[in-house]
């Protein structure tokens, strides 16, 4: 049977102050000033935790980043789907297999695609723009390349499918980075 | 083609160090526990004015019906839930000598602390076992945990 008349605890109109006295976590707080705590007012702990670590490139971008040295691009087989990939990699993510074997590509591509910056890396104007290109290494499987930039080319003459050379640096400045190639540069024009 | 390596420095690598650096403040029922356990060495918990539930480490508020607590003295005494034995420090180096770190069931609260176990060999702790607080000296102690020193059986 239903009642009648409202239960004694049916919910009433709550009002906003007693949802603050209800529920402490919503009260206003106490706030801590910095002379409380260097005054030592509040009890409190502190620390500067040595926070070091090492980053890895890992096995294969490691010999990648090597052969670079050496004014080599390398890339990877695999036997099974016989791709030769680029950047270099220890395991085929497509036959699921560990590669078989290394191979050395040629520092010539063709632009895949590109892009055309007119900021940097923090977001800052650049005085020229720059031309980031994914570049399909020669020797590699086709789609494989390597993200660069163009360089001795105005951005209105790049295109897709523009063969380019790698610009090294001088020997003795490279360091084993991906900036031991200064940029590609073009090496025919469209007319 | 794959060689197993665990060192990284073995690879091409870089290092770098994180900047970071925090002062965690103890809160209302926090800072009356430790400034209770600097002045005076006493024990304190929280008592809900409603359902009566005991926090120990003390709490300003219950968090089942969210009626306010009261701080009440508690001996301190209590005995052991868990606990587990430490040969290596924070930096993986060796102990001189192992340490009991414990769950330790405060009597007279419905809480736990964890802290160290002493006077007491690694083989003989038992769970069950009654233990009670060993502090530092009054003008030694700084209003921290380790304020407790260890809990030794009682």
């Amino acid at each position: 049977m239903m009642a009648s008349s409202a239960p004694s605890s049916a919910p009433r109109a709550v009002k906003k102050m007693d949802w603050l006295r209800a529920c402490p976590p919503y009260a206003p707080g106490t706030y801590v000033r910095e002379e409380d705590i260097r005054g030592e007012k509040v009890t409190f702990i502190e620390d500067r935790p040595d926070l070091r670590y090492s980053w890895t490139a890992g096995q294969a971008i490691s010999r990648f980043l090597n052969g670079l040295k050496e004014g080599k691009i390398y890339g990877v087989k695999c036997n099974k789907c016989r791709r030769i990939m680029v950047p270099p990699r220890v395991f085929c993510e497509l036959c699921y297999k560990p590669i078989d074997e290394w191979v050395e590509l040629k520092d010539t591509g063709t632009v895949l695609t590109f892009s055309i910056s007119y900021v940097g890396p923090d977001a800052e104007p650049l005085p020229e723009p720059v031309i980031p290109a994914v570049i399909e290494v020669d020797g590699a499987s086709p789609g494989m390349g390597i993200l660069h930039i163009l360089g001795e080319v105005k951005p209105e003459d790049v295109y897709i499918g523009m063969r380019v050379k790698a610009v090294w640096k001088d020997e003795k400045e490279r360091e084993g980075a991906i900036t031991d190639i200064k940029y590609w540069k073009p090496l025919e024009m469209r007319r | 083609m794959m060689e197993k390596t665990t060192d990284p420095t073995k690879l091409r690598h870089w290092e770098g160090k994180i900047e970071a650096y925090w002062v965690y403040t103890s809160g209302k029922a926090g800072d009356y526990f430790f400034k209770r356990l600097k002045e005076e060495g006493k024990f304190t918990a929280a008592k809900c004015r409603k359902c009566g539930k005991v926090y120990f480490p003390p709490r300003i508020y219950c968090e089942r019906d969210f009626e306010e607590t009261e701080f009440i003295d508690v001996s301190g005494e209590g005995e052991v839930r868990s606990f587990t034995i430490a040969r290596l420090d924070p930096y993986e180096r060796e102990l001189p000598k192992p340490q009991i770190y414990a769950l330790i069931h405060i009597y007279g609260t419905d809480g736990s602390l964890i802290h160290l176990l002493g006077e007491v060999e690694p083989e003989n702790v038992k769970i069950g076992m009654k233990v009670r607080p060993v502090l530092k000296p009054k003008e030694e102690r700084e209003g921290r945990i380790t304020d407790i020193l260890y809990f030794k059986p009682a």
